[in-house]
């Protein structure tokens, strides 16, 4: 999930451009609570206004609902990245109160967390990843297997579309964010499209808070790639609207899935019949036996 | 538009429509699995005589371990109902994946057996496709005694854990699934 909204005048020095492109989104939120000094210089329309309070909203509820319905216990990640964006927003906030948001120190800060960013929504992948798969504790071996080549291969399927990209910009840095930004997106578009086909060829329940979580991602991180795409191929060129108007639908869709998050993570998630620990232990016995027998059968020989 | 940033949108509406439709399908079909009823997934199992595929099962190891050998290619043949008797019953071991799951709706516990019951379906799909490989070359007869026995054997042992599983969970229509595997 990326959270850039904003269009970026042509005609701003480098830093200008970084910086406001970066943390524009950030900031209006809380701007949106009273900071006219900062609306005002940004010259914010009231849909903006409204797109970043909502956002912002949106994001604090769902924290709210992770931690007054005690899912953060077993969706310890995801709460982590929740609470970051929180976090992130404030940070962004007070430095663009002291610095401005045109200033080196915001710059830095925004990128380097854009950076964290993305390693926590990993992590979050990987939380989702175990729950789907080993809700006993012990991997799927062949869900294993197949969840390995589904990483090599988004990996490699991101890798190619974000060399292809060649937006134009003035500058290479710009060029490495919007493609950094891109590859991102399609890495995870090919890793919970595949979390979703891997848990239905497996049979694995669908409607729990973990898979709930993961088809959120899956929604977000789908547009995201053909809205990144698009920033790919307009650039960052002078005139160019078409990074604004992305930056709203992005925001939009955000909205929508914090949504999403808020309500499934409120209700309770079907709740599994837990077997007897003795039956536990019959289910595990019968597994091993099944495996000795089809070693006796592999190893037969007709004589 | 230069060549690149053409090829670059073309292949980005490609990967994103591919995804999408990956996305529905699959939804759809958890979507349908998830809803579909105890006597709808049994509905799908095809008739194949349980007792013939036990014999056929139990000729090549029985549960003491033996292994006997005793039926002749022609009777296995004939007791399988050829590669179409096969067939079916490689369809049926997705419908035995399916029953194990749905106890798995309510004991996610079952997943261990759900997922040796997949590996035990890819080995028949496995036995059936070196028997159809067979055919095609026309080496059927010499190939589908030791094919065709494991594949049964392994479906046998299929049908014996499902029934455990489901005597385990004490799942009441337990008696109408021995009826029917």
């Amino acid at each position: 999930m990326r959270d850039i909204l904003f269009a970026p005048p042509a005609a701003l020095s480098p830093t200008e451009l970084t910086a406001i492109a970066a943390g524009i989104y950030d900031l209006q939120p809380l701007a949106f609570f009273g900071h006219l000094r900062l609306q005002h210089s940004m010259g914010l329309s009231g849909v903006r206004q409204f797109l970043w309070a909502a956002s912002f909203s949106s994001t604090s509820v769902l924290l709210a609902v992770l931690l007054l319905r005690r899912r953060a216990a077993s969706l310890s990640a995801f709460t982590f990245l929740i609470a970051f964006y929180v976090a992130k927003t404030l940070v962004l906030f007070s430095l663009a109160v002291h610095f401005s948001i045109r200033s080196r120190p915001y710059a830095l800060t925004y990128w380097s967390l854009s950076y964290v960013d993305d390693a926590i929504q990993f992590a979050v992948f990987y939380e989702l990843v175990k729950q789907v798969f080993c809700p006993t504790g012990v991997w799927a071996r062949d869900a294993r297997r197949a969840f390995q080549w589904l990483v090599a291969a988004s990996i490699l399927l991101a890798l190619g579309l974000a060399m292809l990209a060649s937006p134009p910009t003035a500058r290479w840095y710009e060029t490495y964010l919007l493609r950094s930004n891109f590859f991102v997106s399609v890495l995870e578009s090919g890793l919970f499209v595949g979390i979703m086909v891997l848990s239905s060829t497996v049979g694995l329940p669908w409607k729990t808070h973990a898979a709930r979580v993961a088809q959120g991602f899956g929604a977000c991180a789908l547009t995201s790639m053909v809205l990144e795409g698009t920033r790919n191929y307009f650039g960052l060129g002078p005139g160019q609207r078409a990074y604004g108007v992305v930056a709203y639908i992005e925001t939009v869709i955000y909205i929508g899935c914090m949504g999403f998050w808020i309500v499934s993570l409120w209700q309770e998630a079907p709740a599994p019949r837990e077997l007897p620990d003795a039956m536990l232990m019959q289910i595990y016995t019968l597994q091993r036996r099944v495996e000795n027998d089809l070693v006796r059968i592999r190893n037969w020989r007709r004589s | 538009m230069n060549l690149r940033s053409l090829l670059f949108v073309v292949l980005v509406g490609l990967v994103f429509a591919g995804l999408t439709a990956v996305v529905v399908r699959y939804a759809l079909r958890t979507r349908r699995s998830s809803q579909a009823t105890w006597e709808e997934i049994l509905a799908r199992l095809a008739h194949l005589d349980r007792e013939k595929i036990a014999a056929i099962a139990l000729d090549a190891i029985d549960d003491s371990g033996r292994q006997n050998f005793m039926l002749e290619p022609d009777a296995i043949w004939s007791m399988l109902g050829g590669m179409e008797g096969l067939e079916l019953l490689e369809k049926n071991c997705q419908v035995l994946i399916e029953l194990t799951t749905y106890v798995q709706r309510w004991h996610p516990e079952a997943l261990v057996v759900a997922e040796q019951l997949r590996l035990n379906a890819r080995e028949i799909e496995w036995h059936v496709g070196r028997l159809k490989g067979a055919a095609s070359t026309g080496n059927l007869q010499s190939a589908f005694a030791d094919y065709a026995q494991r594949a049964a054997a392994t479906y046998y042992l299929m049908t014996r854990h499902v029934l455990e599983l489901y005597e385990q969970v004490s799942f009441p229509e337990l008696a109408q699934l021995k009826q029917a595997i």
